[in-house]
């Protein structure tokens, strides 16, 4: 079931608030010192559960928890260990499930389009919504994603809604990618950190104002946006309705660009060191953009590496070791290789490694009484459970707090109490798209719900899938 | 515009500015293709890389006052000179970016603005800053086709400046230039023998070679050969493959369409000519003499083992795994993309990884795993057809090599053509191009491609009548360039159809 967030609002008597997408009443205009911000790091294929879960008591049927803060490193899972020096400001969360594709997977079974299970999770990861079937060709995202819908919500003149960083490494023509503006249009992905830096600095730069001719051209940079915003304008009626949409879209855009040039801080362009790997050059550039509000969304898309990178063999690749790294729970009819159960492993800490170094630079940058790690929330999710392509007992990493608003230094287990949308399928925990109106409210967003607003079990059980997962905040 | 008719346009607009060009977000593919209208749609970062490009642009085309006078077609050394200069730079270079005249009001605009700028810095910069913004404008960057009055729903003939550009658009990947942009101020462009004379000057022009490769490249998927795992291939698990194979089979199966079809050749050369042009890289896997010398030169490939596209390493690279070859991928490509037949995924759950013989088992070639591994019932239903064609390439290694022999077996590459006007059993992939080449089916897919490619969207079901007439004539005469000439001028291509103001 698809069902429209504003319709739902509306239906809820909350109308009003949607007034809040608009970029001219947003709550966030208020004088607020230190803003809320979101990263989403988004890596692929899962995680091996060994490697990641750790042992909580306390009964299967509740939200148990434990404190991370007083244990040494060595107690921590192999892929959280890497996050240890954060482990004040952690929620490790087990237990979530991707209800919104596994119940998109059963409707596909029954009407047919593309099945792949993977493109559906990739489609369905930050959309929580059906993905957008196409005649011929793999599935795409068939909704706004959370970072777009946060970003259209937190943008302002200066400040870019989002940037989506990193891997294309599945180019849109053969598998969707993960953030999406609307249904199938894919969000821009800037893959290159020196354009991405020139992005922000195109902001942070003064738009000239000196003497010299070049200078002078420069400061004419908003008079020929104006110029172009004007031609749109003119146009826009001699063409048909979707014609004038098209227009009134870019044309806002145009204006959008006008009014955010040299508007950002000067200070900001100054002091990111751009060499070293390119995740970590990424990891930079988000810091960067945060500490001159340049954006408050960002969500950066790992890369799949080769496997020589993670310490094994070239013969092989990531996705031919995935369907074999689970004892008992392969899939595709492969069988179980301990070498690929490692390998899976190896790639989790590496991923954990490059996700520390983010946590690391955000908390380098001293804000208000904190850091910018302290009031950001900082999301590592996956499009898959297990690189074996289950879509429950999700596995992930919320970090930061996001200006107190999680109360983290946590592993938090919940309970798998909901039926599954699949047959033979085990009982799931609470659906993912529920972390995202967590996220919403920490935004200061009023929302209920993100995305499907409910599936069926296969027992017949309606299996909610709005309100935020309470557990998780302060 | 997608992103290969920008960059394409601004090359062919200015053609002696050479400037680094940020990256432009992908463009959104719709089946397949990369220039559907409805996918077309702004960002954020799109806008800014548009007006980044649109400002380097103007820079170096106004770098120094000679390239300003060519501009502005006179000296602006007097007040009534100034007035002349400005109206000639922006109704000429107006005319050449918006593909038509521009409109009083257009005009009047652009030139205010230029006075404006002119007066705050000085002409030239003036003359820099309104083409800044022509660049950006929606003139320039999209294809609007105003409607004329008209009856919402009645199908109303193209105006001659949207059909100029809908033929350059189409032909060259890119803006008319200005004899076709009089050919419509001239009104020649009203009729389909004016079409017709027009697309012919256009296809014997160099820039025609872009709309072989462009589509062909689109359609039969030959460009993932650089993209994706392919990119990732190492000698470690492909023994023919080093770092330079990927872009010189890309470039080899381009030289071939381009030279093939841009030299008056026809749809059956596609799949049965031998002729190729190779650099050392591809002499090495066709195992033919190395071209004395470097870069690529044409030889005849043997005709016992090489045919059209479909014997090439481009396409038989990229239908294979790393590593091995797959027959039901290189069948689906067969049926996806020759015969338009829509693709059944694998059942969940199912076994995708190449299949492998085990130790106890002795020797087996990939055919016989295959064979294994499609045996139940559940999966015939598909891989009878999948595996006819894909059994016919086991000739060519996962590389593309040509191998008689399979983990020390003789290769069996029989196989059937199924589902088709040509269903029959064959030998081997010469046989299997031989007879999809005289296909009806594969003519027709070709057409409805075609036709997608033209139009940038997917023709209608009311259409399709006129997709049985290409096709037919497509039959008759198989020369790519008629065909063309056949589109250009069928009411698709010429006609609209009003949508109306709401």
């Amino acid at each position: 079931m698809k069902t429209s967030r504003r319709n739902l609002l509306r239906a809820l008597g909350l109308g009003a608030l949607c007034s809040l997408a608009g970029k001219s009443s947003s709550a966030l205009a208020d004088p607020t010192p230190v803003p809320p911000r979101v990263v989403f790091f988004v890596t692929p294929h899962g995680h091996v559960p060994n490697a990641w879960t750790m042992p909580v008591t306390g009964p299967t049927d509740q939200v148990v928890s434990r404190s991370l803060a007083d244990l040494p490193a060595s107690e921590l899972s192999a892929v959280l260990r890497p996050l240890h020096p954060f482990r004040d400001r952690l929620l490790a969360i087990e237990g979530l499930s991707h209800t919104s594709v596994l119940a998109d997977v059963a409707e596909i079974t029954r009407t047919g389009g593309d099945l792949n299970s993977h493109s559906i999770s990739v489609a369905g990861l930050l959309t929580g919504a059906r993905a957008l079937q196409r005649n011929g060709a793999p599935c795409t995202g068939g909704a706004r994603s959370i970072d777009q819908e946060l970003a259209a919500r937190t943008s302002a003149p200066g400040r870019f809604g989002s940037r989506v960083y990193g891997a294309d490494y599945v180019p849109n023509a053969t598998v969707a990618p993960f953030s999406f503006l609307g249904p199938g249009q894919a969000s821009p992905i800037v893959g290159d950190p020196a354009t991405a830096f020139s992005d922000l600095l195109g902001y942070a730069a003064p738009a000239g104002g000196g003497a010299s001719r070049e200078e002078m051209l420069a400061s004419m940079r908003p008079s020929v946006l104006d110029t172009v915003a004007r031609e749109y304008e003119a146009l826009a009626p001699r063409l048909d309705a979707e014609g004038r949409a098209r227009l009134e879209e870019h044309k806002n855009l145009v204006r959008e660009l006008e009014k955010s040039l040299g508007t950002a801080k000067p200070k900001c362009d100054v002091g990111v060191d751009r060499t070293g790997h390119t995740v970590t050059q990424f990891m930079r550039l988000a810091k960067m953009a945060f500490a001159c509000d340049l954006t408050r969304v960002i969500t950066y898309v790992a890369p799949v590496p080769q496997c020589p990178e993670i310490g094994h063999s070239a013969a092989t690749n990531v996705h031919g070791y995935a369907h074999q790294s689970i004892k008992g729970d392969t899939s595709c009819g492969q069988t179980y290789d301990p070498v690929a159960e490692a390998a899976l492993t190896d790639l989790g800490i590496w991923y954990a490694q490059h996700f520390a170094t983010l946590l690391t630079e955000l908390d380098s940058v001293v804000e208000g009484s904190g850091t910018l790690l302290d009031h950001t929330a900082v999301v590592w999710v996956t499009e898959l459970a297990t690189p074996t392509h289950q879509m429950h007992d999700v596995l992930t990493v919320l970090a930061g707090g996001c200006n107190g608003f999680f109360r983290t230094g946590r592993y938090v287990r919940y309970p798998r109490t909901f039926a599954n949308p699949l047959k033979d399928k085990p009982k799931t925990g609470p659906a993912h798209n529920r972390l995202f109106v967590s996220l919403l409210r920490a935004m200061g967003q009023p929302d209920a719900v993100f995305g499907t607003r409910e599936a069926v079990g296969t027992d017949g059980s309606v299996v909610p899938m709005g309100g935020p997962l309470e557990e998780l905040h302060a | 515009m997608s992103n290969g008719e920008y960059l394409n346009a601004l090359a062919d607009l200015f053609p002696d500015v050479h400037v680094d060009v940020p990256q432009l977000p992908q463009d959104t593919f719709v089946a397949g293709f990369e220039n559907s209208a409805e996918a077309q749609k702004p960002s954020d970062v799109r806008i800014a890389r548009f007006e980044s490009i649109a400002l380097l642009y103007s820079r170096e085309a106004t770098r120094d006052a000679g390239h300003v006078r060519a501009l502005a077609g006179c000296d602006w050394d007097s007040p009534s000179k100034v007035t002349e200069c400005a109206n000639h730079f922006v109704e000429t270079t107006g005319r050449r970016l918006f593909r038509r005249p521009l409109l009083p009001a257009e005009r009047d605009r652009f030139v205010a603005k230029l006075h404006g700028w002119r007066a705050t810095i000085d002409f030239e910069a003036a003359v820099r800053l309104t083409l800044g913004a022509m660049l950006q404008s929606p003139q320039f960057l999209y294809r609007p086709e105003p409607e004329p009055a008209g009856d919402v729903g009645a199908i109303v003939p193209l105006d001659g400046y949207s059909m100029a550009s809908r033929l350059s658009f189409f032909l060259w990947e890119s803006v008319p230039d200005d004899a076709a942009i009089d050919a419509a101020a001239h009104d020649r462009l009203g009729t389909a023998e004016g079409v017709r004379a027009e697309a012919e000057r256009m296809l014997d022009d160099e820039r025609a070679r872009r709309v072989y490769w462009s589509f062909h490249r689109q359609w039969l998927g030959l460009g993932r050969i650089t993209e994706e795992e392919h990119s990732q291939r190492t000698g470690e698990v492909d023994p023919e493959w080093t770092a330079a194979t990927s872009v010189s089979a890309r470039t080899e199966s381009q030289l071939f369409v381009e030279n093939i079809l841009s030299k008056g050749g026809t749809f059956e050369e596609l799949f049965t000519s031998r002729r190729a042009w190779i650099d050392r890289e591809m002499a090495r896997i066709y195992g033919v003499r190395e071209p004395s010398a470097s870069g690529f030169s044409e030889v005849s490939l043997p005709s016992s083992e090489r045919a059209g596209l479909f014997t090439r390493v481009a396409f038989l690279g990229s239908t294979s795994h790393r590593g091995a070859t797959s027959p039901p991928i290189r069948g689906n490509a067969i049926q996806l993309r020759l015969l338009c037949q829509a693709e059944t995924p694998p059942p969940p759950g199912v076994d995708l990884s190449p299949p492998k013989s085990s130790p106890s088992d002795g020797p087996k070639t990939n055919r016989m795993l295959f064979e294994e591994r499609t045996s139940p019932q559940a999966c015939r239903g598909c891989h009878e057809g999948l595996n006819g064609f894909g059994f016919g390439f086991e000739r060519y290694s996962a590389s593309g090599a040509f191998q008689t022999l399979d983990h020390g077996l003789p290769v069996d590459a029989r196989g059937s053509v199924v589902g088709t006007d040509v269903d029959r059993a064959f030998d081997g992939p010469i046989q299997l191009s031989d007879t999809l080449a005289k296909s009806r089916a594969v003519r027709r897919c070709a057409t409805l491609q075609w036709m997608r490619y033209a139009l940038g969207r997917a023709p209608e079901d009311a259409e399709l009548p006129a997709a049985d007439a290409l096709t037919d004539a497509f039959l008759r005469d198989g020369h790519i360039k008629a065909f063309l000439l056949e589109l250009v001028t069928s009411p698709s291509f010429r006609m609209r159809r009003l949508r109306g103001p709401t």
